[in-house]
């Protein structure tokens, strides 16, 4: 299907913009444009983004002067509504100053990705209002460009002086609350700044990168194989997806399909995963909310969902579950047993146990109207996964750009269709819809799992052919817990990985956070953190 | 009249573990390497070149190969039990913290210490933290750059199955209140100086536990431009725990040790 779409979206972009287009070539389900000038990179992604109704998928940087390319950028716009395609605009630059023009005000995605690709690679984007630094704090050396090939991994910079100036909210009885990075509870670093006015929040800053491990840059030194435990290690808790798209895009490379039960098997592992934790988190707003009953219940079923994880994988945390071609771990006979028993069991549990939470109208009343993201605002930064979902935005990998074996289990008939759209059209994008969508997707995985469990009779894996062909590359992606995780690799010489570019749900998804607790008060901050369920690793990578 | 049992009073039993002995660990966990054979015969290169983390190394001996695995790094990803079937195996049974870093490293001619339940470590647990405070012990949890996997496993502390407060510790919101650090991540430059700082705000007497490979050593993201190369880069560690991630009952087990460490150092 998506050769009839990529050639029509060929047609359509070479029809309009055909002498400013140098070539275009296709990947599987991407179409590549490659531009003659980068001045037109505003002009192409407006058009694609507006006109097409993209949304913005990823932006991808690469040093390839060693190839005589200079640096180049892609701008990757993917199609969200059932056509499986993803549409790259790339562009080279190689003048004597390093810039290309920014689409921050058109795409206001993007505005995260260009100064990131500006800590990263020194590459100025014209016209992005925020010239911050993003990912090497003020106590980095200025002109540090750690992802270009002539930085060394193990260089070791020395501390300079320099502080981060929040944005100060002026006025009478108007306080700051710092909080971070190391917080009150079992989280991750990040820092929080809170203008206050009595209780209610006036405006909130997040600053974040301190769990900056410089993930993309080790990447380009591992071995293949290396690299994808690196993967898994992203975020822990949301190892499989991460793994699977970081899998599926070396397989798209070496063009190979993994055997049909590898497919059922990663599909069963990713939505464990998915219910693992999505538990924690309803236990988390349980938790605070003050309930702690609804927390302790549903952090017993985490935990049997995790020793689940334990017999089946090997690790509590599903590490180690794929591999390159296929997976690492199989699901026998006796295990199916395990599954079907335990999983049978804890959707009865999870069940009384929500139909209780929603009988307290106490809890109830702290999540309703509490955290309310904006629609617009949230479309065009590009949200993601759940935060996406709660406010009606129908963004979804599993069924948009089918991936395992999801395709299997989303043939929705027109009356469901109708009935899906009608319900996104009545979320009001509070935590207490977060809630319900949590729930509602964890009932989800539960059927998925079962339909799944009719494992083909085949290989876990295939054999890749022994060398990956130098400087190809492909997007792989997965829906995780979070939402849509999206990433993009270029293999170097002798199946080395050239470019990692990693893009998790929390990178698009964090700044939401900074618009859904205005005009709430500082109790509430916790609650409506814990239901959009931010990975800070993941943003920080 | 016949006594209704606990299920049928409370509506549900009681979740909480009692004793954790080996067998409630599957027998498929990925827990510790563990070596079939005293020397390895034949060419050590493919044994350890499989090891991303370099947790293996080996050890020349008049024409003997000794093979040593520093449990600090190791992150049980099991390529070297690929690699070799024959001379490793994965066995489901986690490797102990220890005080002494040097302690992690395990030859291929040498056991590991035997452990105790759950239960039985956190009693014995409680009656130290008494003697030593005369109170509860409280620990603030800092992440140093970690992947979050630590941080599940130490939130799963806290839920009703391992509930460890039962034992008598806490985990408190400030540095300030705090007798014990559980650091975990390898320590990245963005947070160094946080870290530094907290560890100062911590009162004496203070213990730092270094949670995981990446804390130990560095782990899977090692020692580059962005990390340090493991807490003790940073601050002064006390105890190691490793594994990726430890389990709750490794991580109990630490915490004992910790203790331990307080009352004959009398820090």
């Amino acid at each position: 299907m998506n050769k009839i779409w990529i050639e029509e979206y060929k047609k359509d972009l070479l029809g309009k913009f055909e002498n400013r287009i140098d070539k275009t070539w296709k990947n599987h389900n991407e179409l590549h444009l490659f531009l003659k000038n980068e001045q037109d990179i505003p002009e192409i992604c407006n058009y694609v983004y507006n006109d097409l109704s993209t949304r913005l998928a990823t932006m991808i940087c690469t040093d390839e002067r060693k190839l005589g390319n200079g640096f180049v950028i892609r701008h990757v716009f993917g199609k969200e509504n059932g056509e499986d395609v993803f549409i790259f605009i790339t562009s080279k630059i190689d003048g004597a100053i390093l810039s290309y023009p920014s689409i921050a005000m058109t795409v206001p995605a993007a505005t995260l990705h260009e100064r990131e690709i500006h800590d990263m690679f020194g590459i100025i984007p014209i016209d992005n209002p925020d010239t911050r630094p993003l990912v090497l704090h003020e106590h980095w050396d200025k002109n540090i460009f750690p992802l270009r090939k002539d930085f060394g991994l193990n260089t070791k910079i020395p501390r300079q002086k320099g502080e981060y100036s929040f944005l100060k909210v002026h006025g009478e009885g108007i306080c700051e609350i710092p909080v971070g990075p190391v917080h009150a509870g079992i989280i991750e670093p990040g820092h929080f700044r809170f203008s206050v006015m009595g209780e209610n929040i006036i405006n909130l800053e997040t600053r974040l990168f301190y769990a900056h491990k410089g993930i993309e840059k080790l990447a380009e030194s591992m071995k293949i194989n290396d690299v994808l435990l690196l993967s898994e290690r992203i975020a822990g808790d949301e190892s499989v997806a991460n793994s699977t798209a970081f899998c599926q895009s070396i397989e798209k490379i070496a063009s190979v399909i993994i055997p049909r039960r590898a497919q059922q098997i990663r599909t069963i592992f990713g939505e464990l995963e998915r219910l693992y934790n999505h538990m924690g988190s309803l236990a988390g707003i349980s938790m605070d909310v003050g309930f702690a009953f609804g927390s302790a219940r549903l952090n017993i079923l985490k935990e049997r969902l995790m020793k689940l994880n334990e017999s089946l994988s090997g690790s509590r945390i599903l590490f180690g579950v794929n591999r390159i071609g296929g997976v690492r771990c199989d699901i026998t006979d006796e295990s199916k047993k395990i599954i079907i028993e335990s999983v049978g069991f804890i959707l009865s549990d999870f069940e009384n146990i929500v139909t209780l939470l929603k009988s307290k109208s106490s809890f109830i009343d702290r999540l309703k109207d509490t955290g309310i993201i904006s629609k617009q605002f949230a479309q065009d930064i590009g949200v993601v996964g759940v935060a996406a979902r709660c406010i009606g935005i129908d963004v979804d990998s599993r069924r948009d750009h089918p991936y395992s074996a999801y395709l299997l289990h989303r043939r929705e008939t027109p009356q469901e269709v109708m009935q899906r759209e009608i319900s996104m059209q009545k979320r009001n994008g509070d935590v207490l819809t977060r809630f319900e969508v949590r729930v509602q997707e964890v009932l989800e995985s539960f059927d998925i799992i079962k339909a799944s469990l009719n494992l083909e009779n085949d290989n876990l894996y295939i054999n890749m052919p022994q060398n990956l062909e130098s400087f190809r590359s492909a997007l792989g992606y997965a829906e995780s817990h979070r939402g849509q995780t999206v990433h993009w690799i270029m293999t170097g010489e002798n199946n080395s990985v050239f470019r990692y570019k990693i893009r998790t749900a929390s990178f698009f998804n964090w700044p939401i956070i900074e618009q859904a607790v205005l005009n709430d008060i500082v109790p509430d901050f916790p609650l409506i953190n814990k239901s959009l369920d931010l990975s800070y690793t993941g943003n920080d990578l | 009249m016949k006594r209704k049992s606990g299920k049928e009073i409370l509506g549900n039993s009681i979740e909480t573990v009692r004793g954790i002995d080996n067998q409630s660990i599957s027998t498929n966990y990925r827990g510790s390497i563990s070596f079939n054979k005293t020397s390895l015969k034949g060419n050590e290169e493919l044994i350890l070149d499989s090891c991303p983390t370099r947790a293996l190394s080996a050890i020349k001996d008049s024409g003997q190969t000794t093979i040593a695995v520093d449990h600090g790094k190791c992150i049980m990803c099991g390529y070297c039990n690929q690699a070799e079937p024959e001379f490793i195996t994965i066995k489901n049974k986690p490797v102990s913290p220890t005080k002494i870093k040097k302690l992690l490293v395990e030859y291929s001619n040498s056991h590991i210490q035997s452990e105790k339940s759950f239960e039985e470590i956190g009693n014995e647990l409680r009656e130290k933290i008494k003697k030593m405070f005369g109170r509860s012990l409280a620990i603030r949890e800092v992440d140093a750059g970690s992947c979050n996997g630590c941080e599940v496993e130490i939130t799963a502390l806290n839920n009703p199955i391992y509930d460890i407060e039962r034992f008598g510790i806490h985990f408190v919101a400030s540095p300030r209140h705090a007798d014990i650090l559980l650091v975990t991540g390898p320590a990245s430059k963005n947070m160094e100086m946080a870290l530094l700082r907290t560890y100062e705000a911590t009162p004496g007497p203070k213990i730092v536990i270094a949670v995981g490979a990446c804390a130990c050593s560095g782990g899977i993201f090692g020692d580059t431009y962005a990390t340090t190369g493991g807490i003790d880069k940073v601050i002064p560690v006390d105890v190691y725990i490793p594994g990726c991630p430890p389990r709750p009952e490794v991580l109990i087990q630490g915490l004992l040790l910790a203790v331990d460490r307080m009352i004959t150092n009398g820090k």
